[in-house]
């Protein structure tokens, strides 16, 4: 499966780094939300 | 808008620690206002197509999801070139514009601009409505 604009987006979960605390986050827990997707190479460089 | 924000990278989320509390709380009071997530192995990265698996990093892809889980918009730029946030936010008031109307945008559409109704954006009488000023 991957990334088609028209089709269901790529279900996920991962450890996330958020507000100071480590959690888990999928993409299912957005559902009913416009979610801004974003990848980039490394921390440390130019978002 | 009411857009959840995900950032990804292959970094572990010990990483992102410590970039937050270098780096970025130096850019913006408090840090990353959104969740890092920690991509293992380029798993996310792959299942979106923005895996390098040469580099084992993610590309800069950008994607928006509408509430269905839809994708409705995706761009993939390369390494050296940071993005601009201002055109993915006129595509998401794009979108939602027209979710919750049914209109359609136009080429360089922008709030206050015109729009078109489905019928007219295939009528052939665009040229009616649409000027190339309004490409810019």
């Amino acid at each position: 499966m991957s990334a088609t604009v028209g089709k269901k987006a790529p279900d996920f979960t991962a450890d996330a780094f958020d507000h100071g605390e480590v959690r888990k986050v999928s993409l299912a827990d957005y559902r009913g939300r416009w979610v801004m997707l974003f990848f980039y190479p490394a921390d440390f460089s130019t978002v | 808008m009411g857009t959840e924000v995900l950032a990804v990278s292959v970094d572990s989320v010990d990483t992102h620690k410590g970039w937050q509390e270098k780096e970025l709380s130096q850019m913006v009071r408090g840090g990353a206002l959104f969740p890092m997530l920690s991509d293992s192995g380029g798993r996310i990265g792959a299942l979106y197509g923005v895996y390098d698996s040469d580099k084992g990093l993610d590309q800069r892809g950008r994607f928006l999801i509408d509430p269905m889980r839809i994708i409705q918009s995706m761009e993939i730029v390369a390494d050296p070139v940071g993005r601009d946030i201002s055109e993915a936010l006129r595509q998401l008031r794009a979108l939602q514009h027209q979710q919750a109307t049914g209109d359609y945008m136009p080429c360089g559409w922008e709030p206050g601009k015109p729009t078109l109704s489905k019928e007219q954006s295939q009528s052939g009488d665009i040229w009616k409505e649409w000027k190339t000023r309004h490409a810019f």
